[in-house]
């Protein structure tokens, strides 16, 4: 009896984890280790994180409580889209644990790499290292701080404007000669990096002091910007899609306009958020899938679409320029059309009533002949089965302006075909960096430089490149950088790039449908208040940004 | 029990006998006899003393005694523990017959402590021994609810009307943040993990309740020391009945109950419905019917027990064995939970009675049965009244807008099964008079299946999909120790000491399919009929942990002239789950008695029992998760840690850090101190104690943020030494029984606690709890712990009332112009300051009636059903709610509805747990005295009446809305409704 209690050592035996890497090949560690580094991408992202920081808060989108039923969240769109997001905002902390979360990973593929044999090891070094520039650069732009780290043991250090500014172009600078260039677009390349040093110059003025009453865009880093966007466009490696929303279809990785972009897979990591949820909650746009459906998310203000019609004129912005809209569903133009055997729901800006699969207790209304019955959509989901799903230009956060089916939606990404809830299984990548950015960039730099006519020729090579459907792209007679910006949101909208763009054309603290905070602190984010309780030991180590 | 008392007994009986052989020359011999004045049975053991000498001799067996006394005049004390005392003047008598009346009191009842038993009379810590006859009524599923109301400073919330559902329960008070704050059970002397068996219930629905002989609750840390890290929430001890020698019963009790819904949420009738919906300015849809949606999801449900016991022995060998059944239906439809158990406890003894050895073994099998309860209910709340729920031919009704809860009913459901043994077995040896060594092994093993299904069906369009999740549980205990009890004049000596060794392992596993074929084979019957698998829907998941406590233990309780008395307590503990640097806690405890009643100057006082007690003690808290002190790598083909690196082939299995190692991290200690009187009145017929506690629980673990951000967790789990929760509170017990013996007898009793909680020095301005559920609640939290407050702080926006537009309005605390969340204020707490009970008991002739009143105040609760579901703008659509909704004329119809003070109740109550009704027959006059020696019929109600302000369905509420590991309190969300029950019952022995 006494034996079997003899005493035990309490070494804690752990039998469901992992917790070395013994056994792996190096292969298999130096894989292991740059996969997570990109891991995260899909989940930064999403329509909650890094979209809703680019875009809510800005002219590009608005998401009202809609119906008084969704989208409420404790008020957290409504505060991002007016500037007063404060420092327990969910979507912030979100998006802030992702990108610290991914430095800290590239920190320990960077360490742990150097002792790896695989052949591959060396490059994976540079894109961690290029990848944690360009997470820092993220956090510079949304945060206003990045962090200096080598030793996974050691503290990191906090730098702020032009440190940080160096910091990320000398990291990004060291590791461009050993990049590959045909790991892309799903992987950082040398022209990835081309680019990411263009868009740092660009906003350069903005980083160094992101509170400044105005930006001095020095000729210096214009420079800079046009010697890497002429890189990237000399290398003749990419090419400006003809179909413009191609760019953005299931099928885009091997699209040549994209030079990083975030590499989804339907059987791995994809979601389809960016597609999912601006679209109607009645909206299902896959015959195969009579549960993926839409959310009523986000709508365009009204101000942005005004600047739609103030460039088009007399002209239907859908009829003037080719990445406005894309028809897919016929029954708009052809209303006998009304029995379809597939389709792809319309891709744009999406306006007015709706149609698309009738969907009576869960499974799709067939015609006689077998096929699908398409009809006007009604918010049957929402039980308001007499609210037509007809997209009304108004939407603002009154209770008319909040209802379901306010506001113009866009569809710019494709609906995957893979995913039969709507939210998961994504196919197509989604952008970071892409040919016509690099374009309007670099026109950018030339017009702060003086250069108007080199300007407005790398704006009309973008805007007449978008040949391949009946309406075609038009040449601009002449350009400003107020006509700049306008361009960069018709070109890039829902690209999330709309409040960097604002703050650096000093549009940020304007006026538009719902917000008139003029508070040039909320150029930056708050810095989540966990993140600050969890440093309150260390004084002075993690600052609480001005204005929060 | 009775090892110890075996061993003072003989020690007693051997001062008798000495006293009687020193004796002076006898002047004169008084015989006599000592019996109980109500049985007339002999006493043994009483003490017969002759007033101002120093002669005294004790009974024999049959009661009697002889002793000399000097002269006529002499006067004989008798005493004896548990009887009232009384002086005989002799005048010349030779021969007396003396009888004793039993004092009311339970002064000498056995209470059970850690590794033994006292005496009531000599514990110096604050414990409360709760005999079965005590415990609640009616239907019962664990013995956390035998226990409700019964205890002072014991807050147990039955926070579902779900048969089998979870218990929670503290005793004095939460101590930490996270979740581990139950109190550790033992049964019969073995030590069980709180770890869920599978499925959602509670693990200690296996125990048959007919099978617990008494429940003691160890409060205080002088009492509870003795478990060490696994004392701070208190220590529950379970003790399974057992036979007694020279009887041989077999005896049957069962029982029938009815339960219905206690109480409806009033959402409105159809009528009311209609008109409010165009009141509303909304658009009726009216289907011309009138469904109760409430009274379709729910029926009158059938429970019924069985329960057959056999018990008895000879001299050597006693047994217990019972074999238990209760089938009982959810008053929810489809909803069943039954439960089959078998218990077997042996008894016997060897070597002249030198070796004592007993096992326990009871095996139990549960099998539950649940549709999708929120959704249920959910639905049946909402739904349009109007809305048949039955098509044409009485199949569920499909609609496009509105789920229809019977077709969930149909569609989908969750199969839990649950098999558990628990055995053990002692060996007591005594070594020498004074000495005995005691070995107990124990193993309690389950385990569990379920089975989440959803059936496919062409409408509304669904593939189907099984998920299967199986789990095991093992936890292995040995122990050896030597106890030690001797007197040595009047210093008297109990002592302890041991070592255990506990071994848990836990292991669950979880695997699913999709995509079945519309047919009559339920995919839990055959898996294999599913045609789809994919990583991402059907990726198995698992988890194997392995878990040792390793401990030495030792206690000494003294008594000096049997006044003054003194308990220390010792326990170390070493755990794997505890980091490389702080393998052992060390647990000390210290207490003190004093029993003022046996002193000289108290000798004619009012107070049959006076004992002022006092003690300090340290506990620990070791249910931290395991590994944590450990890094780990995660290497997975998953989507938040692998990528594509090519365009084509496998994807890398990417290796990540998904904790830091903390070779530091330990236990959370609890200091807590108690001062106690206990107290026996007019003639020991009332009883009661006063508790005074002050608990301190710091080195709280948390998961908090990384100082750094960058690191490769966001989180870490680590100790704040500075952090404290402190509870302190009074708790009073009192009771007065009349004298059984009288054709008419009553008792009356109850208890109260005042508590109060705080926690202090957080570092974290607010740890969040409690996320709200439904549409539009994303994100908002309801409770925080946040420093100077209780744990279970509500933590919200103050609701003003409606702007001129009937939107409404919240106070802007910090005048910025604009309410956000740091307008939020601290809006009370869902701790209950004060909780109480009453319970009473009346006898005449063959009836007797006992009723259980409790409640609790000081609390509120979030009513998250009425947030998520019923405000104006809902019926504004359609969506049906309470007349709450509409109780302001101002509020606009398109007033949304935030987390906010609004939604914000009171959750004092009141209720009538339960009243039996019972009449013992007289089996003779029935003329089966030959064959029945007892015959109980009984009639029991549940949940008769309770007493609120709240509006849901229960106000004991709990849905578990933890964030990241942080507990919430006090939050209904969809809770299963309580049941009204009236139960017949018949107890028949032969």
């Amino acid at each position: 009896m006494a034996a079997t209690s003899s005493c035990t050592k309490l070494n804690e035996q752990v039998q469901d984890e992992i917790l070395t890497t013994t056994g792996l090949t190096d292969k298999q560690i130096a894989d292991g280790l740059i996969a997570p580094v990109y891991a995260r991408l899909p989940d930064i992202f999403l329509h909650t994180n890094y979209f809703t920081l680019q875009e809510i808060s800005t002219d590009e989108a608005i998401l009202p409580y809609r119906g008084g039923t969704d989208w409420g969240d404790n008020g957290i769109y409504l505060n991002m889209h007016k500037h007063e997001t404060i420092s327990s905002d969910v979507n912030v902390k979100n998006t802030w644990t992702l990108i610290t979360q991914v430095i800290s990973r590239s920190v320990t593929a960077i360490t742990s790499l150097k002792d790896n044999k695989d052949p591959s090891a060396p490059l994976y070094i540079a894109e961690a290292r290029a990848m944690r520039a360009y997470y820092n650069m993220m956090s510079l732009d949304l945060f206003g701080i990045a962090f200096v780290k080598e030793d996974a043991n050691a503290f990191s250090k906090i730098v702020r404007g032009t440190e940080a500014v160096e910091y990320i172009k000398n990291e990004l600078l060291a590791v461009e000669p050993i990049l590959d260039n045909t790991t892309g677009p799903g992987r950082l390349t040398k022209a990835g990096v081309w680019g990411l040093l263009a868009r740092l110059y660009l906003n350069a003025a903005v980083y160094r002091d992101p509170y400044a009453a105005s930006f001095t865009f020095a000729p210096g880093d214009m420079d800079k910007v046009i010697e890497y966007s002429d890189k990237i466009i000399s290398s003749n490696q990419f090419a400006l899609s003809a179909d413009y929303f191609a760019i953005f279809g299931n099928v885009n990785h091997d699209n040549k306009e994209l030079i990083f972009a975030v590499d989804q897979r339907s059987d791995l990591n994809g979601h389809n958020r960016m597609a999912y949820f601006s679209l109607s909650g009645d909206q299902y746009p896959l015959p195969a899938f009579p549960a993926a459906n839409g959310t009523d998310g986000p709508a365009i203000t009204p101000d942005f679409y005004a600047s739609w019609t103030a460039a088009n004129g007399a002209t239907d912005p859908a009829a003037a320029d080719p990445r406005f809209y894309k028809q897919n569903i016929s029954i708009y133009t052809n209303p006998g059309d009304s029995c379809v055997t597939d389709f792809n729901v319309d891709r744009g800006i999406l306006r007015g009533q709706q149609y698309g699969l009738l969907r009576v207790a869960g499974a799709f209304v067939k015609c006689s002949n077998g096929n699908f019955k398409v009809g006007k959509l009604f918010n049957l989901s929402r039980s308001n089965p007499n609210l037509p799903v007809d997209f009304t230009l108004a939407v603002d956060f009154s209770v008319v302006g909040s209802n379901y089916s306010t506001g113009y939606r866009v569809e710019k990404y494709e609906f995957s075909r893979a995913s039969a809830s709507g939210r998961n299984f994504g196919q197509a990548d989604i952008i970071i960096l892409r040919l016509a950015d690099i374009y309007l960039m670099r026109a950018e730099a030339k017009l702060r430089k003086g250069d108007a006519a080199g300007a407005l020729t790398d704006v009309n090579t973008v805007r007449t490149s978008r040949t391949a459907y009946a309406v075609k792209g038009t040449a601009l007679p002449s350009i400003t950088l107020d006509l700049l910006f306008r361009e960069r949101g018709f070109e890039l909208y829902w690209e999330m790039v709309r409040r960097t763009d604002m703050i650096r054309f000093g549009k940020y603290e304007g006026t538009w449908t719902e917000k008139s905070n003029t508070d040039k602190n909320k150029r930056v984010f708050p810095i989540p208040q966990t993140a600050i309780d969890g440093a309150s030991n260390l004084p002075d180590f993690l600052k609480q940004n001005p204005g929060y | 029990m009775g090892l110890l008392f075996t061993i003072c007994g003989l020690a007693a009986s051997g001062k008798g006998i000495s006293g009687k052989h020193f004796m002076s020359p006898p002047d004169q011999t008084i015989t006599g006899r000592i019996t109980d004045a109500a049985s007339g049975n002999p006493l043994a053991g009483a003490t017969i003393a002759v007033k101002n000498t120093k002669r005294t001799t004790s009974s024999a067996a049959d009661g009697s005694f002889s002793i000399s006394v000097p002269d006529d005049k002499a006067v004989l004390v008798i005493s004896f523990v548990g009887y009232t005392g009384l002086q005989v003047a002799l005048g010349g008598k030779t021969v007396v017959d003396i009888k004793m009346e039993a004092v009311a009191s339970d002064l000498q009842q056995v209470v059970v402590v850690g590794y033994g038993t006292q005496n009531k009379k000599d514990i110096t810590g604050a414990v409360k021994s709760l005999k079965a006859e005590s415990f609640n009524r009616g239907i019962i599923n664990s013995p956390e609810q035998l226990l409700q109301g019964k205890v002072a400073g014991v807050n147990v919330t039955s926070a579902s009307g779900e048969p089998g559902g979870a218990q929670a329960i503290t005793i004095r008070g939460p101590g930490g943040v996270r979740t581990g704050n139950t109190p550790l059970f033992v049964v019969d002397g073995v030590a069980l993990d709180n770890s869920s068996t599978g499925g959602g219930g509670n693990p200690l629905n296996f125990i048959n309740p007919q099978d617990i002989e008494s429940i003691d609750v160890l409060k205080d840390a002088s009492a509870s020391a003795i478990y060490g890290t696994r004392g701070a929430n208190g220590v529950i001890l379970i003790t399974t009945k057992r036979g007694k020698a020279g009887t041989s019963v077999m005896s049957y009790s069962g029982s029938l109950g009815v339960s219905n819904l206690a109480r409806k949420i009033p959402v409105f009738s159809t009528a009311d419905y209609k008109a409010q919906v165009v009141k509303a300015g909304g658009v009726l849809d009216d289907k011309g019917g009138s469904t109760d949606w409430q009274k379709e999801i729910t029926r009158t449900a059938i429970t019924q027990t069985h329960n057959l016991t056999l018990s008895g022995g000879a001299n050597k060998l006693t047994y217990y064995a019972s074999f238990g059944m209760q089938k009982q239906q959810g008053i929810i439809k489809f909803n069943d939970f039954n439960r089959y158990t078998g218990r077997f406890n042996v008894t016997q003894r060897f070597l002249e009675d030198r070796l004592t050895v007993e096992a326990n073994l009871t095996a139990t099998s549960t099998n539950g049965t649940r549709p999708p309860i929120q959704d249920v209910i959910g639905n049946a709340l909402s739904n349009n009244p109007t809305y048949p729920a039955r098509d044409a031919s009485g199949n569920p009704a499909q609609y496009q807008n509105i789920t229809n809860p019977l077709q969930s009913f149909t569609l989908d459901k969750e199969i839990t099964k649950i098999n558990r043994v628990l055995g053990n077995i002692t060996g007591t040896l005594k070594l020498t008079k004074d000495l005995n060594y005691k070995m107990n092994f124990g193993v309690d093993y389950s385990t569990g299946t379920r089975d989440v299904q959803a059936l496919p069906s062409l409408i509304p369009q669904r593939d189907g999909r099984l998920e299967t999740y199986y789990t095991t549980n093992r936890n292995m205990l040995i122990e050896n120790y030597l106890t030690y009890a001797h007197i040595f004049g009047d210093h008297n000596i109990n002592a302890l000491a041991g070592y255990s060794y506990q071994k848990t392992f836990l292991q669950g596993r979880n695997y699913s399919i999709n995509k079945f074929p519309i047919g009559p084979v339920e995919p839990q019957y055959n898996p294999s009929y599913g045609q789809e698998l994919t990583l991402v829907n059907n990726a198995p998941g698992g988890y194997a942990q392995t878990n040792e406590l390793q401990s030495f233990f030792g206690r000494i309780n003294y008594q000096y002239k049997n006044k003054y008395l003194a308990t220390v307590n010792f326990r170390a503990d070493g755990s794997t789950r505890f980091g490389g640097n702080n393998k052992y806690g060390y647990f000390p405890s210290f207490s003190l008695g004093w029993k003022i009643t046996e002193e000289a100057f108290m000798k004619n006082s009012i107070f049959t029992n006076l004992k002022l007690r006092a003690g300090w003690g340290q506990t620990g808290n070791q249910e931290i998760p395991n590994k944590i002190t450990q890094a780990s790598y995660s290497s997975a083909v998953s989507a938040a840690n692998s990528y594509p690196l090519s365009a084509t082939g496998s994807y890398p299995a990417g290796l990540i850090y998904t904790r830091l190692a903390n070779p530091d991290l330990q236990w959370e200690v609890s200091t807590q101190t108690n001062v106690g009187l206990d107290f026996g009145l007019l003639n020991g017929r009332l009883n009661g104690s006063i508790d005074v506690f002050n608990k301190n629980t710091n080195n709280i673990l948390l998961y908090i943020p990384t100082a750094d951000p960058i690191q490769p967790t966001d989180k870490f789990w680590s100790n704040l030494k500075e952090m404290n929760v402190n509870n302190k509170g009074l708790e009073i017990d009192l009771e007065y029984r009349s004298n059984k013996d009288k054709a008419f007898y009553y008792s009356i009793g109850g208890n109260l606690t005042f508590i109060s909680n705080k926690v202090t020095n957080s570092p974290l301005t607010i740890i969040p709890s409690g996320s709200a559920q439904g549409s539009g609640l994303t994100s908002a939290t309801v409770n925080g712990y946040i420093n100077n407050q209780p744990i279970g702080t509500f933590f919200l926006k103050e609701w003003t009332g409606f702007d001129a537009n009937g939107i409404s309005t919240f106070r802007d605390i910090d005048k910025d112009g604009i309410v956000t969340d740091k307008d939020r204020i601290t809006a009370g707490t869902a701790l209950p300051n004060k909780l109480y009970s009453l319970n009473g008991s009346v006898g005449y002739k063959g009836f007797d009636l006992v009723v259980n009143f409790n409640g609790i105040s000081g609390n509120k609760i979030y009513d998250n059903t009425a947030n998520a579901y019923f405000y104006k703008l809902k019926i504004s659509k359609g969506v049906n709610v309470t007349p709450e909704a509409v109780a302001y004329p101002n509020e606009s119809v398109s007033n949304s509805a935030p987390v906010s003070t609004r939604y914000l109740k009171s959750g004092a109550y009141f209720r009538l747990n339960n009243v039996a009704l019972g009449y013992n027959l007289n089996p003779s006059k029935l003329g089966v005295g030959r064959w029945v020696t007892a015959l109980r019929l009984s009639l029991t109600a549940q949940n008769l009446f309770v007493i609120t302000k709240y509006n849901g369905y229960d106000p004991e509420v709990n849905s578990d809305r933890a964030i990241e590991n942080a507990l919430s309190y006090g939050i209904d969300y969809l809770n299963y409704p309580k049941a009204r029950s009236f139960i017949f019952g018949l107890n028949v022995s032969f």
